[in-house]
């Protein structure tokens, strides 16, 4: 290591003797005599090589960092062009919305359904007891219906929830993909069915969400407002109510948990889970492989808004 | 004796023995009049006799400075009767050191036998004096009763005995003496009649719902009537199958109960929410059909109403005591049999598909596509 500094050193000692020479007054170009020059060249060398080798150390980082930071930078540039917004923001915080609020009702809404259980008994405690129970039940139901009434007015308003809700609709075409699918899964097609932006799976979450919201919010405000509810019905249409909360809210969770999570966590091709709820982007990809009737319009309409 | 004389000189072995037994004999009935002396004594009359000189007489009794006449006539036949027949006046009367006595008599203090660790009667001591009459009691109020304004003074008896006050039988008047609005309340209750007029043994008094000496105020966790706890005090009857069966009480009571929101609640610790007493009230409990019950379709409203402000006519339209799995609540039945067939129509489907999509991503290869593409 030592000789790879050993011309930058050279200067510096040359440089230092120059300026030693300098220092005593009326002599321009006074001759240094062998002692103190050794003394010089001595002074000099000290502490030199760990400096040097710090600095080198350092420079070295520091190159190295902005060299990933560009890698980096042109990776994300080249993601992007080949990647594909599917959802946008608002998209995205409806989703978020809705996690978020069935996490909460789910927790604090099945010890209610399993009142003997020794889980539901700690919930309740960790919660800290039945009135804290229902309070958060409550702000998870106000999060909710947050998100239908965003969700609604983003269908009637938004030109891509307009859009969307279309493409939601079911057609035709999803019951042939149901039987071409069957037939993939028994390996008597070599093709799974060409799906465009939603596909079978996703149309069911989506309607399953819209049964599912109509029923809990329903039976819910009934049960909130219990009082006001039972001012104008009697009292069997509170105990419908009540069933139907209950019986829906576990169909809702068995169907979260088994068959959303394994859509979207659990199964070998997305396994832990992606995160396109985050950013809402797919790449050319999985674009092709899971929406490639949507991929094909886009391309097309890329072209098109290009001629 | 005669015998053994007639008989010739040979007979002396016989009679040697005839002695021995004799002597056996006497020494047996000497020990036995032993043993028995002292239950002879007891079943002779007590030591009362002297007392009895004047408190025996009737009509023995004094009018006090404020004009109040104080009976101081102590039956005789009560006191044969009682528990306590074989006990000194001066066994319970200890301050009373000369006959005749100079100074008024205290009150009469029953722990001085039934104190604590006394197996005769530790037990309900120490319980009184935890409970809110042994507490009052202590706090110096006058009017907290103690061990024998409940038991009686004189003629204190055995529980199971009929003519004990605190008999089964008896205790609701025991207890009316101070607790008057319940006591009348009691009585004109199904738990009341059933008791006192038709005389069904396995019927409700005060002590089967508050306990016998460790009574406390409602508000006290630890009573038997604290909110969270009246369920089982309830239970203990109305969940008993066999009482169910025999005297025909609508069962499911306490079933329904837990399954509805006032049950939950209440299981988890809620206070506010409405128990068996809340509705059906503490003392007079009527059956749906009588129009005083407050849970007849006429009173309802107003008994819902005590929580639920502005409760109407509309709380009578369906039944309270829902039981979710029954037929006989119509559409009730088919909504939760809907749900149920939908949700395992449902999740059996999406099982499957799940299942046959994990089986061509196994058969394909492509669990292992991620490790060809690592290589």
């Amino acid at each position: 290591m030592k000789d790879n500094y050993r011309p930058a050193k050279d200067k510096i000692i040359e440089e230092l003797e120059r300026y030693a020479a300098g220092i005593i007054p009326g002599t321009g170009d006074h001759e240094l005599d062998d002692e103190t020059k050794r003394l010089i060249r001595q002074e000099a060398v000290r502490d030199l090589d760990a400096f040097l080798d710090a600095k080198t150390k350092n420079i070295r980082t520091l190159v190295l960092r902005q060299q990933r930071l560009k890698a980096k930078l042109q990776k994300k540039k080249e993601w992007e062009k080949d990647t594909f917004l599917r959802f946008n923001i608002y998209f995205r915080i409806q989703h978020i919305m809705l996690f978020s609020s069935v996490i909460i009702l789910v927790i604090t809404g099945l010890p209610i359904k399993f009142p003997n259980s020794s889980i539901s008994r700690f919930m309740m405690s960790v919660m800290g007891g039945i009135a804290t129970q229902g309070i958060l039940h409550r702000v998870g139901a106000v999060l909710l219906i947050g998100f239908y009434v965003f969700h609604t007015l983003y269908t009637i308003f938004n030109r891509e929830g307009r859009r969307d809700f279309v493409q939601l609709l079911p057609k035709p075409k999803d019951i042939k993909d149901v039987f071409q699918m069957i037939k993939y899964f028994f390996g008597f097609a070599k093709e799974k069915p060409k799906f465009d932006r939603f596909s079978y799976i996703e149309k069911f979450d989506y309607w399953a969400v819209y049964w599912g919201g109509i029923v809990m919010v329903g039976s819910g405000l009934i049960m909130w407002f219990h009082n006001i509810a039972l001012s104008v019905f009697p009292k069997y249409v509170y105990d419908i109510a009540r069933e139907a909360h209950s019986d829906e809210a576990l169909l809702a969770t068995l169907t979260i948990v088994i068959w959303h999570f394994y859509n979207v966590h659990f199964n070998p091709s997305r396994f832990p889970g992606s995160l396109v709820w985050w950013h809402g982007k797919l790449t050319k990809e999985q674009m092709i492989d899971e929406h490639p009737l949507e991929y094909e319009r886009m391309i097309k309409e890329k072209e098109d808004d290009n001629g | 004796m005669k015998n053994n004389m007639t008989v010739s000189g040979h007979s002396s072995r016989p009679a040697k023995a005839s002695a021995a037994v004799r002597i056996f004999i006497a020494a047996a009935a000497v020990s036995m009049l032993a043993v028995l002396m002292p239950m002879k004594a007891w079943s002779q009359p007590p030591l009362y006799q002297k007392c009895l000189l004047c408190h025996g007489r009737p009509g023995f009794k004094k009018i006090l400075p404020d004009g109040k006449v104080l009976e101081l006539f102590v039956n005789k036949a009560e006191l044969e009767h009682s528990i306590h027949a074989k006990l000194h006046c001066t066994d319970c009367h200890a301050d009373v050191m000369e006959i005749p006595h100079m100074k008024v008599p205290g009150t009469v203090n029953c722990y001085r036998c039934h104190y604590k660790d006394n197996p005769n009667g530790a037990k309900p001591a120490n319980e009184f004096f935890q409970s809110v009459h042994g507490k009052l009691d202590e706090q110096g109020d006058p009017k907290a009763p103690r061990c024998q304004n409940c038991h009686g003074g004189h003629n204190v008896q055995k529980v199971d005995s009929p003519l004990s006050t605190v008999s089964h039988l008896n205790v609701a008047y025991t207890c009316g003496k101070c607790h008057k609005p319940q006591y009348d309340n009691y009585v004109q209750s199904i738990h009341g009649t059933a008791l006192l007029d038709r005389h069904i043994k396995s019927a409700p008094t005060c002590t089967t719902c508050h306990g016998k000496h460790l009574i406390l105020k409602p508000d006290s966790p630890d009573s038997t009537i604290y909110p969270l706890n009246v369920i089982n005090v309830c239970s203990k009857c109305h969940e008993n199958k066999e009482l169910i069966r025999k005297y025909n009480i609508p069962g499911g009571r306490i079933s329904t109960y837990k399954e509805s929101y006032h049950g939950i609640a209440d299981e988890f610790g809620s206070v506010r929410v409405a128990n068996c007493s809340s509705c059906h009230r503490a003392h007079l409990i009527l059956p749906e059909s009588d129009p005083r019950s407050s849970i007849n379709k006429a009173n309802l409203a107003k008994t819902c109403g005590k929580c639920h402000k502005d409760a109407n006519v509309n709380f009578t339209k369906g039944k309270i005591h829902v039981n979710y799995k029954s037929k006989s609540n119509g559409i009730l039945y088919y909504i939760g049999m809907f749900f149920e067939i939908l949700t395992i129509s449902t999740l059996t489907l999406l099982f499957i598909h799940i299942l046959l999509d994990l089986f061509r991503r196994f058969k394909s290869g492509e669990t292992k596509g991620k490790n060809k593409r690592g290589e």
